[in-house]
C-alpha cells in the first residue's frame, strides 16, 4: 500500500517535472501588439499545451500592429504556413485567433481552422465563438477574450459538426425547465381526469341529415397592404462592426474555415 | 297504487334481469318477455289516499318513500315494488333504456375501475368497502333541438409575397354571411334535483338504438325516482350545454380564412321535442378514510366517473419520474447529439 503511494507521488512528480519541458518546447502565443503580461502569456501557453494533449490541436493567438499591408484573413493565412511547416505535425490540426490594432478606433479579430478544427469549428462556429469574445476584446479585456477563446473552442471540438452548440435544447436549465413543466402538465391532466371525462364530442347529438346552409355569401370588400424592409442576414450578433464571413485556401494550399469581425 | 310482478310459476315476485332483458323469477328461474307479459299477473292495488303512503302487497308493511320515488324495495320483506302513480299521467315517461349491465358485473367493472387509477392510494384500491351499489333509472330529458342562425362576420385572408429589398403583406376582408338551419336529436339532461349535474353529463353518451317505449316491469327491481324539473326548465341548461357544439358548426361552414371576426350573431333555438326518459346507472357508494365518495356508472356502457381520492405520495412518485426520466432522456439525446467526446 506504502509502496503504491510512493510510487504513484513519485510518478505524478516525475510527470510535473517533466511537462514544462514540453511547454517549452512550442511557442504558441505571439503578442507582437504587447497586449498581454508575461504572466499571462505564460498562463495562456501552459492552457493551450494542455488543450494540444487533449485534442491534438494547437490553438494558437497572434497579436499585431502591422499586418504587412495585407488583409486580416490573408495575413493570418501567411501566419499560420509560417507555422504549420515550422511546427510540422502529422495531422494539420490548429486553431487560430489573430488580433489586428491599429488604433483604439480601429482593431479587428479573424479566426480561421485547420483540420479537425475547421471540420468542427466552422464558418458558422466561429461566429459564434467571435459572438463571445468581441465584448471582452471591446472592453480590452485581451486576457479575459484569449482565455474564452480557447475555452469555447475547446467545447466545440467536443460537439459533432452540424449541431448548433449554442442551441437552447443543450442547455441543462432549459432541460429542466423542460422536464419539471412536462411533469407538471402530465401529473395534474392525471389528476384533473381521474374522476372521468366526458367523451361527447360536437357532433354526438348534430342531425345532419337536417342541419344545412340556408344561405350564404362571402363578399370581397377591401384589401390592405403593408410592406416590411427584408431583414438583413450579414449583421448577426449585435456587435459593432463587419463580419468578414466564410474561409478560404491559404498560400500553401491548407484550406480553412473562418470568419473576422472589427471591434 | 303499488304495481307487483307475480311469478305465474309459483308467484314469488319478479324482477327485471338485466342480462336477458326480461322479467325473471328469482325462486324459480322463470323468465317473461316484457312486451307480452300478462295483465292478470300484475297486481294493482289502488290505495285509498293515493300518492301518500303505500302499503307492500306482500306482507303489508308501509312502503317507505321520499315524494320523488317512482320505483323501490319493500323495506320489511325486500319486494320489488312500482308506485304507478308516479309514472303516470304527466309522470309517463316515453322511453326507458334498460340496464344492461347486472349489480355483479357493475362491482366488477367498478373494481376494475379502482385498480386502474394511477393516483389512487393502495389500500382505496382494493375497493374493499364498497358500501352499497344501487341500480338507479335516472329522470332525463332527451330535447330535440331546432336551431336557426344568422351570422354576419368579417373574414381575412393574407398573403405574403416579397419585391425587390420587401416583404409586402396583403390582408383582404371579406363580408361573410351564413343563415343556418342546426338540428340536435336527443340531448340528454337529467331532471333529477338529486343528481350531481356534472356528473351526470360524463356518463354520456349512452347507445340510443337500444331505448325501449316505457313500461313498468323494466324498473322492478330498481330504484326509480321521478322528475324534479319539466321540460321547459331545463330549456336553458340545454341550450347552455349545446352552445358548443352549436358555435364548432358555425365555425365549420366557413373555411378558407386566416381569421373570422363575429359581427353579429342571431341564434333561435326552439325545443322540436322533449321525451321523459329513464337512464340506467349504478350508483356506488364507497367508504374511504370517514368520508364516503359517490361513483356512478353509466347502466349500459360500464363507464365510471366520480371523483377518487388522490394519494400525494403517488402525485409525487410520478411527478418524480416523469420529470426525472425526461430530463435524462433529454441529456441523453444531446450526449448522442453533440457526439459526445469526439477524440
Amino acid at each position: 500500500m506504502n509502496r503504491l503511494l510512493k510510487r504513484a507521488i513519485i510518478f505524478i512528480g516525475f510527470f510535473f517535472l517533466l511537462t514544462p519541458t514540453v511547454f517549452a518546447d512550442v511557442k504558441r502565443i505571439y503578442d507582437e501588439a504587447d497586449l498581454l503580461g508575461a504572466e499571462q502569456i505564460q498562463h495562456l501557453e501552459e492552457q493551450a499545451a494542455s488543450y494540444f494533449s487533449e485534442w491534438s490541436t494547437d490553438f494558437i493567438i497572434v497579436t499585431t500592429n502591422d499586418t504587412e499591408g495585407k488583409s486580416l484573413m490573408s495575413y493570418t493565412q501567411d501566419v499560420s504556413d509560417d507555422l504549420a511547416e515550422e511546427l510540422n505535425r502529422a495531422e494539420d490540426n490548429m486553431v487560430i485567433l489573430t488580433i489586428y490594432i491599429e488604433s483604439s478606433e480601429d482593431r479587428e479579430a479573424y479566426i480561421a481552422a485547420f483540420g479537425k478544427g475547421k471540420e468542427y469549428v466552422d464558418n458558422a462556429r466561429v461566429q459564434l465563438i467571435l459572438d463571445h469574445i468581441i465584448p471582452p476584446l471591446s472592453d480590452d479585456d485581451y486576457f479575459g477574450a484569449f482565455e474564452l477563446f480557447f475555452e469555447k473552442s475547446a467545447e466545440y471540438l467536443n460537439i459533432r459538426p452540424g449541431v448548433n452548440p449554442e442551441s437552447l435544447l443543450l442547455n441543462t436549465y432549459v432541460q429542466l425547465a423542460v422536464a419539471i413543466g412536462l411533469g407538471g402538465i402530465i401529473v395534474f391532466f392525471m389528476a384533473y381526469s381521474s374522476g372521468g371525462r366526458s367523451t361527447v364530442t360536437s357532433g354526438t347529438y348534430l342531425n345532419r341529415n337536417n342541419s344545412q346552409i340556408v344561405r350564404k355569401h362571402d363578399r370581397y370588400l377591401r384589401k390592405t397592404v403593408t410592406r416590411k424592409r427584408k431583414p438583413s442576414n450579414n449583421n448577426r450578433g449585435g456587435g459593432s462592426g463587419f463580419s468578414g464571413g466564410g474561409g478560404g485556401v491559404t498560400r500553401a494550399g491548407r484550406s480553412h474555415s473562418g470568419g473576422g469581425r472589427k471591434f | 297504487m303499488v304495481i307487483q310482478y307475480k311469478c305465474p310459476n309459483c308467484g314469488s315476485d319478479m324482477t327485471f334481469d338485466a342480462e336477458s332483458g326480461s322479467l325473471s323469477c328469482d325462486n324459480c328461474g322463470r323468465q317473461d318477455n316484457i312486451e307480452n307479459f300478462s295483465e292478470d299477473f300484475i297486481e294493482t292495488v289502488f290505495e285509498e289516499n293515493e300518492a301518500k303512503e303505500y302499503h307492500c302487497e306482500n306482507c303489508g308493511a308501509v312502503i317507505v318513500t321520499d315524494g320523488d320515488t317512482a320505483a323501490t324495495n319493500c323495506s320489511f320483506c325486500g319486494a320489488a315494488v312500482v308506485l304507478a302513480d308516479r309514472v303516470a299521467g304527466i309522470l309517463a315517461p316515453s322511453l326507458v333504456l334498460p340496464f344492461t349491465i347486472t349489480k355483479q358485473q357493475a362491482e366488477q367493472a367498478f373494481r376494475k375501475w379502482c385498480k386502474r387509477g394511477l393516483l389512487t392510494p393502495k389500500d382505496f384500491k382494493m375497493a374493499d368497502r364498497i358500501k352499497e351499489i344501487t341500480g338507479m333509472y335516472v329522470p332525463f330529458w332527451l330535447y330535440d333541438l331546432k336551431n336557426e342562425a344568422k351570422i354576419h362576420a368579417i373574414g381575412t385572408r393574407v398573403r405574403n409575397y416579397t419585391r425587390g429589398d420587401y416583404i409586402y403583406t396583403e390582408t383582404k376582408y371579406y363580408d361573410v354571411y351564413r343563415d343556418l338551419r342546426i338540428d340536435f336529436s336527443r340531448v340528454p339532461v337529467d331532471a333529477s334535483e338529486k343528481m350531481d349535474d356534472s356528473l351526470m353529463d360524463k356518463l354520456e353518451p349512452y347507445q340510443y338504438n337500444d331505448l325501449k317505449d316505457f313500461k313498468t316491469p323494466y324498473l322492478a327491481g330498481y330504484i326509480a325516482e321521478k322528475y324534479n324539473y319539466d321540460a321547459d326548465d331545463l330549456l336553458p341548461r340545454v341550450k347552455d350545454k349545446m352552445s358548443k357544439p352549436l358555435d364548432d358548426y358555425i365555425r365549420s361552414t366557413i373555411s378558407g380564412y386566416h381569421s373570422v371576426n363575429y359581427k353579429d350573431k342571431k341564434i333561435r333555438t326552439s325545443k322540436s321535442k322533449s321525451l321523459y326518459t329513464f337512464l340506467p346507472v349504478w350508483m356506488v357508494y364507497y367508504d374511504y378514510e370517514q368520508a364516503e365518495h359517490i361513483f356512478a356508472m353509466n347502466g349500459q356502457t360500464g363507464k365510471v366517473v366520480g371523483k377518487p381520492p388522490l394519494s400525494k405520495a403517488k402525485i409525487a412518485g410520478w411527478f418524480a419520474s416523469i420529470a426525472g426520466g425526461s430530463f435524462i432522456l433529454m441529456k441523453i439525446i444531446s450526449f448522442i447529439v453533440t457526439g459526445g467526446i469526439n477524440f
